[in-house]
């Protein structure tokens, strides 16, 4: 039996199509119910739908052998993780952003605030690679809202298209990374059953790359 | 303040009667296993400078519980066995000859770190080789690893061998700047592929090279993927590494451990602590590896004498808590039988502490009722603390010198 810990919202559902593409029966796991977690026995398969942030926790631990996450959680949260696949999906950019008139001034800001959902990734970037301290200001959505308020000079978030930004008079003022969901597995589980997800891993891969090449 | 007299502290737990005596007796066996094997056992000191953690890279100062001594200066508590171990072997026996064996069974302290199941507190058994190199003393080590895990009961185990050298010699053999050597060495521990394609793509290397660093972090086997490698490296590193990969499932064989043992070319720690062989123990219903060791040729080196060095730490109380996951141990009542006695009866009180001797002197844990229990209230009692068996000896059968 297989553990599979899945971001509620759109990349469960995407991941669960191409988990079917795949080959394996997903239909527990397309029941439409408040279940939080999806058995089914024949396939082998458990998928237990957690909330984005805490996937790399429960494969962490091992509670599920494998997680289906984006990058921008995975750098967040830090954990030890087998990260072995790309998906593809899911795709956007971690990135500093701003009011417009702020692109190619931002050095020229001492002692930023940056509001962002991502305290980490904000920490490490502009220590490691800006090399600057930063006053840092959680927060838990609408974060553009921040430095149009005056809260923050600048935020950290993720980049999808961009147009919230834009129509908010705010842009992207630098790319710290770039996102796409990945599939995990515990360091622990990758050995012990490694000849369940394997297979499942190379058959993901030869999907995710099938799809890739499509775009 | 006073506020937070209720409870422990956030990392740490208190250990039940049941399992505590579990963890005792599995902690009595490593401790007559590693005796049985030549390792002394040493106590160091559970606090420390913080210096002997701190003047070294390998352990983040965050990590370590610190605290002042009288003079102002930093403290911490014990953090591992090895660095204490490597600074005991340097310093206390620095006139020694070696081979030294010593070993350890100690509680660790680390601030939110991988080791317990994300315990702050938690007890490690390990061993230390000192002063010699070489596959026999690695393989020796990691033996005695698999024994020890045997040993508590975890049969069901699996043990990844690697070695760093392998790595650093690829390194060399493909010409790598040393900053794209981090971001690399990251990649093949986390399997991923992604970074792996990229970074082989950003150094310019051939199919063949780039396949190189692939199957680094995919190849799984024993003997095989050291023939696979041995026809992909030049470098005269790389190559000993080999050898020393081959030598060690050779002398696992005769110790008839193989069938415990794959390679795992993707290990390589979390610091730059290891210079060889490193592995890592796998059970099932723990996320976190239960055994973890290697060679540290620099370690000891940094207490001011030379000394090679091979050991493993085992993590007792992730294995205890895999166990009894697996079904393996369950928590057990608090004694095997209860031997109660009417006080009224002459005779009854001798009678009795002649039967609880008797069965203690079989090896069973049995309670002497001292708060004058009627047999009713005994066998309640019995029941409720989950001891198996009750006896009451009153006048029908006091005159049998307890032989119910």
């Amino acid at each position: 039996m297989l553990t599979i810990a899945l971001s509620k919202g759109r990349l469960a559902e995407q991941t669960i199509e191409l988990l079917e593409k795949a080959g394996y029966d997903c239909t527990a796991a397309k029941e439409k119910s408040r279940k939080l977690i999806l058995e089914d026995t024949k396939a082998g398969l458990r998928f237990i739908m957690a909330k984005p942030a805490d996937v790399p926790t429960y494969v962490e631990y091992g509670a599920a052998d494998i997680g289906v996450v984006g990058k921008d959680t995975l750098l967040e949260e830090g954990k030890q993780l087998y990260e072995v696949v790309d998906l593809g999906f899911g795709k956007c950019r971690m990135c500093v952003c701003g009011r417009t008139e702020l692109k190619g001034n931002l050095d020229a800001i001492p002692n930023k605030r940056v509001g962002t959902k991502y305290p980490n990734i904000t920490r490490k970037y502009f220590e490691d690679v800006k090399k600057e301290s930063v006053e840092i200001i959680k927060l838990n959505g609408s974060v553009e809202l921040s430095p149009l308020i005056g809260l923050s000079e600048v935020i950290v978030d993720i980049v999808e298209s961009g147009r919230t930004l834009k129509e908010n008079g705010l842009d992207v003022l630098e790319t710290i990374a770039d996102i796409s969901a990945r599939v995990v597995v515990n360091r622990v589980s990758m050995k012990m059953k490694a000849n369940e997800i394997k297979p499942m891993i190379e058959s993901l891969r030869t999907q995710a790359d099938l799809i890739n090449k499509k775009v | 303040m006073g506020n937070n007299r209720f409870y422990t502290p956030d990392g740490f737990t208190d250990t039940v009667p049941g399992i505590c005596a579990f963890k005792k007796q599995s902690e009595a066996k490593l401790r007559r296993l590693f005796e049985l094997n030549g390792y002394n056992e040493i106590e160091t000191t559970g606090i420390e400078y913080c210096d002997i953690y701190t003047s070294t890279s390998f352990v983040s100062e965050e990590s370590l519980y610190k605290m002042q001594d009288s003079k102002g200066r930093l403290l911490c508590a014990r953090y591992d066995g090895t660095v204490p171990a490597a600074r005991f072997a340097a310093t206390i026996m620095r006139e020694e000859k070696t081979p030294i064996r010593l070993c350890y069974i100690e509680n660790m302290y680390r601030y939110s770190q991988i080791g317990g199941g994300k315990q702050s507190e938690f007890t490690q058994a390990g061993v230390e080789l000192l002063g010699e190199t070489g596959s026999n003393s690695d393989a020796e080590v990691i033996a005695l690893a698999i024994r020890s895990a045997l040993e508590l009961g975890v049969k069901d185990l699996q043990v990844s061998v690697g070695q760093v050298e392998l790595f650093n010699g690829i390194v060399r053999q493909f010409n790598m700047e040393e900053s794209i050597v981090q971001d690399l060495k990251d990649a093949i521990a986390a399997k991923d592929s992604v970074s792996i394609d990229r970074v082989a793509g950003k150094l310019g290397l051939s199919k063949d090279e780039h396949q190189t660093l692939s199957l680094l972090s995919e190849s799984t086997g024993t003997y095989e993927v050291v023939d696979l490698f041995e026809n992909r490296v030049t470098d005269e590193g790389a190559s000993k590494a080999l050898k020393n990969l081959r030598e060690i499932l050779n002398i696992l064989d005769d110790y008839g451990f193989l069938k415990y043992v794959n390679i795992d070319l993707g290990l390589f720690g979390s610091v730059d602590y290891y210079t060889g062989m490193i592995f890592k123990g796998f059970t099932y219903e723990v996320g976190f590896p239960i055994i973890s060791g290697g060679r540290y040729d620099k370690v000891v080196n940094v207490f001011g004498r030379d000394l090679e060095a091979v050991g493993f730490s085992l993590g007792l109380s992730l294995a205890i808590t895999a166990l009894m996951r697996q079904g393996k141990k369950c928590i057990t009542g608090v004694a095997d039988a209860i031997v109660g006695y009417d006080n009224k009866v002459e005779g009854a009180r001798s009678a009795a502490i002649a039967l609880a001797e008797k069965l203690r002197a079989s090896g069973s844990i049995v309670i002497l009722d001292t708060a004058e229990m009627n047999e009713s209230q005994l066998d309640e009692y019995a029941d409720s603390r989950r001891i198996g068996a009750s006896f009451y000896i009153n006048e029908s059968n006091a005159d049998m010198g307890g032989n119910n």
